[in-house]
């Protein structure tokens, strides 16, 4: 094909343009993306939230064209699915909490190293994040079981003198947990701290603010949107956390992404998963609102860190 | 007394993130380790060496099949995520509008969303539509994570780009979009190619979503080593594994070289 019929196809691609304003035309660059998150996303979610106020129904998954709020009702007062949202949200803010602050401490190592050091850091993150699930998960079984490396280390150098199962259990599922947020936790808080100058830290030195004075009263008010939005990211991950509690719990842990499964592809219950699912929904969104508010008071714009 | 002070804090700190550094390695350096293990347990370190469940990874057809089908899926959905994701980062560049600024908060929202509830949604959705189980379906709920990615990359690059280039272009006599094809696309071809690879590395590894939207013909490999781990822990995993590691390597090595491994790691976060 030669230049000239590439260019005429151009041309041709424009006609239908031609005639539009510039504000017709970037929204009808942005109308594919707008309508896949309409159709994609959008309604499925006002379809989930329809058949969560359905009946039950004993041989579909759910009984269509009725109306109840019972499967909220149902939720809402058994004490199992209380207990299982309030381990949702427990494990939410432990892995957060330790997330976050190893994030801000190997954000900080990272943005103070250079060269080969700071490439092989960020590279450290990186590879962990593009890795699916299902590795970061059950890697951790070899090393953590009662009959695993660490605790066969452990055991040959004296320093245990019985196993300790930490696979499969709850200290378990908050390790796994917190190896799979952490590298967004870290990205979140890196992409804002790299803008920060370092001179600002070096005036509070040489005023004599000591290593941790100057870290807490000049570059953590600084990098507070970015440590806002790993929190987010933590803990929305955390509390809807699915593959570490399955394969790293007992069975005593049992998160709300669990049981929602089970109700949907096993009881076929599809109004008491998609309540429960809403509830979630709204709880979370109640909780990442606080979060904002709270974290926003120490500091910055968080829209920055976006 | 202060140097010394000092002199232990900054040993402390290289210890901390010597930690980190070793903790954030170790589960992938056992994955792959553990796939050349010449026994049928999943141990570390593996007792000996033997590259027996290469072979049997090669000879197992539901693994191959399963190669495909995410292969299939990640082509589309980086098909799908990069052209949404690129023409809606060109046109709020451009232009804001109230819609555009509406648009950025939905774009982000799937990302916060537990992937357990957007895989329950989907498939209920889905399954109205007669989509179960199909690749169309597993495409369109990957690109829910895949184009706020491109999109955002995307964003910063049109913003890098000079549009002055553009606009001389366009004074020369070129329509905006041969304007475009030949002024602008040059420029910012790198970042289109770290946008798809991200966007496919995300089809690839997601498996949650597809777990819910996948049956025994259309499951991707994470979704099959799911299952086969939730029956016996075997090196086949490991094996296929070290393989979907390796596609990650490869496509962060492409990505950090088109536009260094900063950038990459500032538009994940």
């Amino acid at each position: 094909m030669s230049v000239e019929t590439g260019s005429s196809t151009l041309d041709r691609l424009w006609a239908p343009f031609e005639a539009q304003s510039g504000s017709r035309r970037s929204l009808l660059l942005m109308s594919p993306l707008i309508l896949f998150e309409l159709l994609i996303f959008v309604v499925p979610f006002a379809m989930l939230v329809r058949i969560s106020v359905s009946e039950q129904s004993q041989s579909l998954p759910y009984a269509e064209g009725t109306f109840t709020i019972a499967s909220y009702l149902e939720v809402l007062q058994s004490g199992l699915l209380q207990g299982i949202i309030v381990y949702s949200f427990r494990l939410g803010i432990i892995a957060t909490a330790v997330a976050v602050v190893l994030a801000t401490f190997y954000a900080y190592a990272t943005w103070r190293a250079d060269g080969l050091l700071k490439s092989a850091l960020l590279f450290s993150v990186v590879l962990p994040l593009l890795t699916t699930l299902v590795i970061k998960t059950y890697a951790w079984v070899p090393l953590l079981a009662p009959n695993g490396t660490a605790n066969n280390l452990l055991l040959a150098i004296g320093l245990l003198s019985a196993p300790v199962q930490v696979v499969p259990n709850t200290l378990g599922v908050v390790v796994g947990q917190v190896y799979i947020v952490f590298p967004y936790a870290m990205l979140a808080i890196y992409s804002v701290l790299s803008t920060v100058e370092w001179e600002l830290v070096e005036a509070a030195r040489d005023l004599g603010a000591g290593r941790a004075r100057s870290f807490f009263e000049v570059v953590l008010p600084e990098i507070m949107p970015g440590i806002t939005v790993a929190t987010i990211i933590s803990f929305a991950w955390s509390v809807g956390a699915y593959s570490a509690p399955a394969l790293l719990g007992a069975g005593s842990d049992r998160p709300f992404a669990l049981e929602v499964q089970e109700q949907m592809l096993l009881n076929f219950n599809w109004p008491v998963a998609t309540a429960l699912s809403t509830i979630m929904l709204v709880l979370m969104f109640v909780s990442i609102v606080v979060i904002y508010a709270v974290l926003g008071r120490f500091g910055g714009d968080v829209s920055d860190a976006a | 007394m202060r140097l010394e002070s000092d002199r232990l804090g900054v040993a402390a700190f290289r210890l901390g993130y010597a930690t980190i550094f070793v903790a954030m390695l170790l589960p992938i350096f056992i994955v792959i380790a553990t796939s050349f293990s010449a026994s049928g347990n999943l141990q570390f370190p593996p007792e000996g060496f033997s590259l027996r469940w290469y072979g049997a990874f090669f000879a197992d057809i539901q693994w191959l099949r399963a190669f495909d089908n995410s292969f299939i899926v990640g082509i589309g959905t980086t098909v799908l995520a990069t052209f949404m994701g690129i023409t809606a980062a060109f046109g709020l560049e451009a232009r804001k509008g109230r819609l555009g600024g509406l648009l950025t908060p939905v774009v982000i929202l799937p990302l916060l969303i537990p992937p357990v509830i957007l895989g329950v949604t989907l498939l209920v959705y889905f399954s109205a539509l007669g989509l179960q189980s199909s690749y169309i379906g597993i495409i369109l709920a990957h690109s829910l994570w895949a184009t706020p990615l491109v999109f955002f990359v995307m964003q910063s690059v049109f913003q890098r780009f000079d549009w002055q280039l553009r606009d001389a272009g366009m004074d020369l006599g070129a329509n905006p979009i041969r304007a475009f094809v030949h002024v602008v696309l040059p420029n910012v071809k790198n970042g289109i190619v770290v946008s798809a690879l991200l966007a496919f590395i995300i089809s690839l590894q997601e498996f949650v979503m597809a777990l819910f939207l996948s049956n025994f013909q259309t499951q991707t490999i994470p979704v099959l080593a799911w299952n086969s781990l939730r029956q016996s822990l075997t090196p086949t995993v490991s094996v296929v594994s070290t393989f979907l590691i390796l596609i990650s390597v490869v496509g962060l090595a492409v990505a950090a070289l088109a536009m260094n491994i900063d950038f990459v790691a500032k538009r994940l976060g």
